[in-house]
């Protein structure tokens, strides 16, 4: 373990805020443009909704906007632009800075006891090569044949030149290369700072479980982006230079390549990905319930070896993704194992979770709630994932509305509310303010609510035989019966999207005009509250603390006996309970 | 025998932390170039003659001297590196030059055998092994002009005499990536042109 030297602040405005190299700003800088970026995702999933409620009919508001020509009308190629850039958009733009960008970078620093990250200029290319990316996806939506429109898993054939021509599919698939650079260089920084920028006495296992979720996912990043890099890279030279890497058939006869192969390197990556986005939401959840149910968090160990076995097994299930390709049976049946054993470490996971809440004294505070609904989306999301990684029942779920609710409970809700729950903990922090706790709750309720209906009336549909992707789903006689529930579930995807306009509020009003936050508003353990101002100075911490005690350390009766409150700082010495009877006597 | 053996300073705590980012990145371009050899192997795989008929001969003996090129190249740097390590400061920036117009002749030679190749008639869409070949080589060079730029740096950097025997850590990181590019160049040469 090694201290950093103090680094001089920079005074002007375009070092200290444009290219800043102090994790906090970054942190900021990330979490607008993902939160930019959410809203427009957002924005097309809400386009999606109304075709499937409403298919054909004008969009109202926005459709004269976007849709000129056919009178507000979306048409299928905009239709199949608009589900691509939806799923990209949120993947890539939205939930990987919010929790990666924004939360790595602002808490692994503070929450380890460093002054800044291990490699800040590289932190600094991070976010503008991130930037650069999303200017890419940006440029994407202006090409004349329409945005990219392959689907977020840009498959081959349909991301070749005859299925998306245009520049809309290439800068999507630069932009995913480019993003992925950005990861990968906030990875490696991620990793080496939490090898070695640890504070005296904090060893791995007194590392909050935010820390360690945000490790492993940097872990995962490093490895397995590059995978998708290659895959982007060569769906590219195809487009532009011509190859036949991913291109089959009788274009060009015997001397094609094999699209199945972009499956695999797609899926290598595609699987750790989906615990790449929830893996740091993990961590920091794990905390949040320790942290507001007053309890330290349920077999801390057992978390922390959860998430590695996580970890360890996403790598060599990516296989269940691909069971209608052909696959041969032994092989499948091998995925089928494996994707079943992950789930063995989630729900050791889970049990922690609900065992550090059972019989705590719980806080009801905005980030608890928004952490106990992510518990609550994650159970409902990870339980609905074993029939699909099942073979004999993914056979006919495969490609239905099924798949999409079980991904997006576990993906979209759960990351989603893990942000948010990350977002109001660590607000005061970050902006010095605290925001407002009722606009709070109506944001909570309203989100929790209808992101569960929205993703469970998927799922009933898929379940129904609703085909994923469909333009207008109801021509189709087996499933015309579904508009009923399809419309319901739009409704509430409606109602989702009012609600966050509580939380936009509440997020400008309380950056501006918040009270004022004090240094430790939640009487929690962790460094950045104990240690730091709201929010912390340049250097974070003017003499490094030396840590002594995990994370967790709440509800201890001797604590309580000698200094009158519950929780004791991870610096703290545990007091002597005589001593602390003396300090009571004296104030007598 | 004692005075035989070279002191050197211990790394720094600092270099060490240098080091290891630099692992961490390689272990991510080694994913990168893995991916790549798994295309191959698919590719090659689903093809039943490899090289597949009617290709203009594939030249194999200019491509083996330019895998020497490359490697003297990065032993010129690891000779550069041990010299300014051992505190022989201005030998550096001469081993630096040698890496760089060695590296420099590698994409020299490699343009020539695109060249005759692409004038031969063999294009990128010719087919899969058109496909595999510049592909792989194409992006292996991207990473040696990568390469050449940082040495480009550390070659200025060198002769205004930044690095020392206690400030070395950058030209071994840069090394390392160096060599990197080197051992990656070596397996593409075999999987390429020898089986």
């Amino acid at each position: 373990m090694e201290l950093q030297a103090i680094h001089k602040e920079p005074k002007s405005f375009i070092w200290k805020y444009v290219f800043s190299i102090d994790h906090k700003v970054i942190a900021k800088q990330f979490l607008w443009t993902g939160l930019l970026f959410m809203l427009v995702g957002g924005t097309l999933a809400m386009l999606i909704r109304w075709q499937w409620a409403y298919p054909s009919q004008p969009v109202p508001a926005l459709g004269p906007i976007l849709f000129k020509e056919t009178g507000g009308a979306i048409t299928p190629a905009s239709y199949t632009s608009i589900f691509t850039m939806h799923g990209l958009i949120m993947i890539f733009w939205a939930i990987t800075p919010i929790l990666i960008g924004a939360f790595g970078n602002l808490t692994i620093p503070l929450m380890i006891g460093a002054r800044d990250m291990a490699f800040p200029k590289l932190n600094m290319y991070s976010f503008w090569t991130f930037l650069l990316s999303a200017v890419l996806v940006i440029l994407s939506f202006t090409s004349q044949l329409g945005a990219g429109s392959a689907g977020w898993t840009t498959y081959p054939p349909l991301s070749t030149n005859v299925g998306s021509p245009g520049w809309g599919q290439t800068f999507a698939g630069l932009a995913i290369f480019v993003t992925g650079l950005s990861s990968i260089m906030g990875g490696i920084n991620y990793i080496v700072t939490v090898i070695r920028f640890r504070a005296p006495g904090m060893t791995w296992f007194r590392l909050p479980l935010t820390i360690w979720g945000l490790w492993l996912t940097s872990i995962l990043n490093v490895l397995f982006i590059p995978v998708l890099g290659s895959g982007a890279l060569l769906i590219t030279l195809d487009r532009l230079a011509g190859t036949h890497f991913f291109i089959a058939g009788g274009a060009v006869g015997l001397k094609g390549g094999d699209p199945i192969l972009f499956q695999h390197l797609f899926w290598i990556f595609g699987h750790p990905e989906v615990y790449i986005l929830i893996l740091p939401a993990w961590g920091i959840v794990g905390d949040i319930l320790s942290f507001f149910a007053r309890k330290p968090a349920f077999w801390y160990k057992g978390s922390v070896f959860a998430m590695i076995g996580v970890t360890v097994l996403s790598a060599v299930v990516y296989g269940h993704h691909m069971y209608q390709t052909g696959m041969a049976p032994m092989l499948g049946l091998a995925f089928e194992i494996l994707t079943l054993a992950i789930s063995v470490p989630a729900v050791l996971l889970f049990v922690n979770w609900l065992n550090t809440i059972w019989r705590g004294s719980i806080r009801p505070t905005v980030p608890m709630l928004f952490a106990m609904g992510m518990v609550f989306v994650f159970g409902g999301g990870g339980l609905t994932g074993l029939l699909l990684g099942t073979i004999s029942t993914d056979i006919y779920l495969h490609d239905t509305m099924y798949v999409v609710g079980h991904f997006h409970l576990t993906m979209a809700a759960a990351s989603f509310l893990a942000s948010f729950s990350a977002l109001y903990f660590w607000f005061p922090k970050m902006f010095g303010r605290t925001t407002n706790v009722t606009l709070g709750k109506i944001h909570f309720w309203g989100s929790v609510v209808f992101i569960t209906l929205t993703f469970f009336g998927q799922m009933a549909a898929g379940y129904s035989g609703q085909h994923r992707r469909l333009f207008d789903p109801f021509q189709y006689d087996y499933i015309s019966h579904l508009r009923d529930i399809n419309r319901l579930t739009s409704y509430s995807a409606f109602i989702l999207g009012l609600f966050q306009i509580p939380f936009i509020i509440n997020f400008f009003y309380s950056i501006f005009a918040g009270k004022k936050a004090t240094q430790n508003p939640w009487e929690v353990t962790t460094l950045e509250w104990t240690h730091c101002s709201s929010p912390p100075v340049y250097h974070n911490f003017d003499v490094v603390p030396t840590v002594v005690r995990g994370p967790h350390e709440y509800a201890n009766p001797e604590v309580k006996k000698a200094l009158g409150k519950d929780w004791l700082g991870q610096t703290e010495e545990m007091p002597s309970v005589d001593s602390g009877a003396a300090a009571v006597a004296a104030e007598e | 025998m004692a005075a035989s053996v070279v002191k050197l300073e211990p790394r720094s705590k600092e270099d060490f932390t240098q080091t290891l980012g630099m692992v961490i990145a390689l272990g991510a371009w080694a994913m990168m170039f893995g991916a790549l050899f798994f295309v191959y192997a698919g590719i090659r795989t689903g093809t039943r003659v490899w090289p597949p008929p009617g290709l203009p001969p594939i030249p194999v003996a200019l491509p083996g001297v330019n895998t020497l090129v490359l490697a003297a190249s990065s032993v010129a740097l690891f000779l550069g590196t041990r010299a300014v390590a051992r505190g022989q400061r201005k030998a550096l920036a001469g081993w630096v030059l040698g890496a760089i117009v060695l590296g420099s002749a590698f994409l020299g030679l490699q343009i020539k055998v695109w060249r005759d190749l692409w004038l031969a008639g063999l294009l990128p869409s010719s087919g899969q092994f058109a496909s595999v070949f510049y592909g792989l080589t194409a992006l292996h060079a991207a990473h040696v002009v990568a390469g050449l730029v940082v040495l480009g740096v550390i070659f200025v950097r060198a002769l205004r005499g930044v690095y020392t025997e206690h400030n070395v850590v950058r030209v071994r990181v840069a090394g390392m990536f160096w060599h990197f590019v080197d051992v990656v160049w070596v397996l593409m040469f075999v999987a390429l042109y020898l089986v």
